[in-house]
């Protein structure tokens, strides 16, 4: 259901008592603020940091059918999580992190994790995420997760509160209109957001 | 003068009543009086919020959040670590809860009690849980069975009627069960149960004699009632609902309230204290302290009922000092601050639930299911180790891409599987009666005020050995429950809990038939003083395990016609 269909299912339910002011809420919502475009420029992380930021993102949730990470702008979500939400041990932990990726990346290919092939990207990956399994409490006496974990997070959560990944990834449903308990997965189609 | 507003800003000395409060028990008090025909004055010590027009987060996308509906977790952590540890508050509507550094309270360390408050138009009943049960005989006798505390002073008969009419009024969807302990109330159609929820109930009911499980009975409009929108299914009912869908006073009482043009609201009015007339014994009126500019004045009536919310409503009667009443007013007996309770839960279990995999939903519902309460119902569900029960919340549900955060893997099968909802898993969580001790309680701090210049209050609160008892049984039962239902990896949750967290605080002014025991009588009015009335959660004698708000509503509603009739005949 598209959003103007779903206003008018929610008139018609509510016996027509919508309030101006709620249709132009619901309304406001169509003309999403984080989807114009215009420059980023990160807070904690640097120029470099933030290309490496969008490089992992999208190996973690990438293009597919749909857009992936790097389209849903995650990285600008890890920044500003990075830059007001995170404590500054995790914010360290983090960007230490990052660098770890590249060492680990020129060790292994020669070049810095932006520069490789997306399989050896995969790869690489593949080992963080057998490291952290293997050592979930990396930094003894504090919650600080490995830096895996914290990356993936922050994409997985980035993306599917994201507009791209709520609601063209996700099926979007922010004003159902009606309760069905029990209908066909199929006529669903995707999980909802 | 231009006012916009539909208070006045500066309103006449003297009313018919005043109400203190404007939550769910409040704003019936107003309704109630206005009605009647009497000048009513509500106070409100928080900032006005206006039905609709101030839901700003309604219906809000996440991506327009800030953080994403994780919430501001600096300005969280600092300024509401209270409320925030309640698990309510979150992004969208945390301005709908006070800020716990601005508003303190003293409590013990080792036993916090967690006083979930919110300061505004409407109070909790913009937030609260819609949960809405019946109380019955098995709950008002059980003090005088069991010789604990002191009896209630009414019973089912004595309420019944105002359950009925405050349902009427409100709109309450559920399902009618019959059953004696958990009477129906009248009921709007009742919300489905999805599949899984269907095939438990019924697994449930066929294996476990005296046990039932039925939809949530909740304060949800399931079709329009009273010029209110029917539920449109969006889920968080916190953010407010612009078409009323739910029961707030801001939806409900309060627009009935201003209807008959006999009401006066004022926000930002925060009550010192209520004055009293030693001469006529009578409370002539109450203190108000600007919560902005912090100037002070007095505003009289024929009656005051307190509706503060129940620890609101003891602090303010038990700042009311007087040579008649220096521990207190109408406190003669000594028992004001003390009994109070909660609902004790976060215990209760999940289980995974296959063969449904082709089915889904549409819509959040706002509500789940109920499995009224089965132990000590009858002889046969007599339990040796603890008096009182509990009923189950819960529900079945799948979850969708916050599992990602846990489940191995990325790239592009990773993104594949999040695109599918997961397996279903059906949990529930139980809320058990807490029985009212007379250490739990509270007091004013004799050296700590707010900037309002009022005593703190001090809050000292745990459960003991029959609560402990029962969340063993909790647990027990719930994954016996869920194992015989044929759910896999059933597994127990045991969660510390919190005097206070299930937000269901109560007592500290409990009526009673005794004046030496009891603050207030069978009409919530105080023994002492015959023009004051308490008929919120503080006047509760005991917990039962049922959600309390509607027993709340109704209490006032019959105390609003009883004190409505006495002034009528000239007693009060």
């Amino acid at each position: 259901m598209d959003r103007r269909e779903a206003i008018k299912r929610l008139a018609f339910l509510s016996g027509g008592a919508l309030s101006l002011s709620t249709v132009a809420g619901i309304m406001g919502g169509c003309t999403s603020k984080s989807n114009s475009s215009g420059s980023f420029s990160p807070q904690t992380l640097t120029d470099a940091q933030n290309d490496l930021v969008i490089q992992l993102s999208e190996r973690i949730i990438p293009a597919t059918d749909t857009p992936g990470a790097q389209a849903a702008r995650v990285n600008e979500y890890i920044d500003l999580m990075l830059t007001e939400w995170n404590t500054k041990e995790e914010r360290e932990h983090f960007l230490d992190g990052l660098d770890r990726v590249n060492e680990l990346s020129n060790q292994q290919y020669d070049h810095d994790f932006i520069d490789l092939e997306e399989a050896d990207q995969i790869a690489l990956l593949e080992e963080l995420e057998q490291q952290a399994l293997d050592e979930p409490n990396p930094v003894p006496d504090s919650d600080l997760k490995p830096f895996f974990d914290m990356m993936k997070e922050f994409t997985v959560v980035g993306y599917y509160t994201s507009e791209i990944g709520a609601s063209e990834e996700l099926n979007l449903n922010l004003i159902p209109g009606y309760y069905d308990a029990c209908l066909p997965y199929s006529e669903v189609g995707r999980a909802w957001s | 003068m231009e006012n916009k507003n539909y208070y006045i800003s500066n309103p006449p000395e003297e009313y018919d009543a005043i109400v203190i409060g404007s939550g769910i028990s409040g704003g019936w008090a107003a309704k109630e009086l206005t009605e009647k025909g009497l000048k009513t004055l509500v106070l409100e010590r928080g900032r006005d919020v206006k039905h609709g027009e101030d839901y700003d987060t309604e219906h809000m996308p996440p991506w327009e959040a800030k953080f994403r509906g994780q919430g501001d977790r600096k300005l969280l952590e600092e300024e509401y670590p209270m409320q925030l540890r309640s698990n309510v508050i979150n992004e969208y509507n945390y301005h709908f809860f006070v800020n716990d550094k601005k508003h303190p309270y003293q409590t013990d360390d080792e036993n916090p009690f967690l006083w979930v408050r919110g300061y505004q138009v409407g109070g909790r009943s913009l937030t609260w849980g819609r949960q809405t049960y019946r109380w019955s005989d098995l709950d008002f006798e059980a003090n005088r069975r069991e010789g604990i505390a002191v009896d209630w002073p009414i019973r089912y008969k004595d309420i019944a009627p105002w359950y009925d009419y405050v349902e009427e009024f409100i709109g309450v969807s559920g399902q009618a069960e019959g059953l004696e302990h958990l009477p129906d109330s009248k009921f709007l159609p009742p919300m489905d149960l999805n599949c899984v929820e269907k095939d438990v109930k019924e697994k449930i009911e066929s294996n476990f004699e005296y046990r039932h499980m039925t939809i949530g009975r909740c304060a949800v409009l399931t079709e329009p009632h009273k010029g209110r929108g029917a539920c449109h299914y969006c889920g968080p009912c916190s953010r407010g609902c612009s078409v009323g869908a739910y029961f707030s006073s801001q939806s409900s009482t309060l627009p009935a309230a201003r209807k008959t043009g006999n009401l006066t609201l004022r926000p930002n009015s925060i009550v010192h204290s209520i004055i009293y007339d030693k001469e006529t014994n009578r409370a002539t009126g109450v203190r108000v302290i600007d919560r902005l500019t912090k100037e002070s004045r007095e505003f009289h009536a024929k009656v005051v009922f307190l509706n503060a919310s129940a620890l609101g409503s003891t602090q303010i009667m038990l700042n009311s000092t007087s040579d008649a009443f220096p521990n207190g007013i109408a406190n003669s007996s000594g028992v004001l601050g003390h009994y109070l309770m909660d609902h004790h839960f976060r215990v209760g279990a999940s289980g995974l639930f296959e063969g449904y995999e082709d089915s889904y939903y549409h819509g959040n519902r706002p509500n789940g299911i109920y499995i009224p309460r089965f132990r000590n119902i009858n002889e046969q569900t007599k339990q040796d180790n603890f008096v009182r029960g509990y009923g189950f919340q819960g529900g079945a549900s799948r979850p969708s891409w916050g599992r990602g955060t846990s489940m191995q893997g990325f790239g592009k099968d990773f993104k594949k599987k999040l695109r599918d909802p997961g397996p279903w898993h059906f949990g529930m969580t139980a809320f058990g009666e807490i029985l009212p001790y007379e250490d739990n309680h509270v007091r004013l701090s004799p050296d700590k005020t707010d900037d309002w210049d009022i005593p703190q209050l001090e809050i000292h609160a745990s459960i003991k050995e029959n609560e402990e008892n029962m969340r063993e049984d909790m647990a027990q039962t719930a994954v016996e429950m869920l194992e015989a239902a044929g759910g896999k990896d059933v597994s127990p949750y045991f969660g510390e809990y919190l005097v206070g967290e299930g937000i269901h605080e109560m007592g500290t002014a409990r009526m009673g038939r005794d004046p030496e025991t009891s603050v207030l009588n069978a009409h919530n009015q105080t023994h002492d003083v015959p023009n004051l009335f308490v008929t919120d959660g503080a006047c509760m004698t005991s917990a039962a395990c049922q959600n309390p708000s509607l027993t709340y509503m109704a209490l006032t509603a019959r105390a609003v016609d009883f004190a409505v009739n006495e002034m009528n005949k000239g007693n009060l």
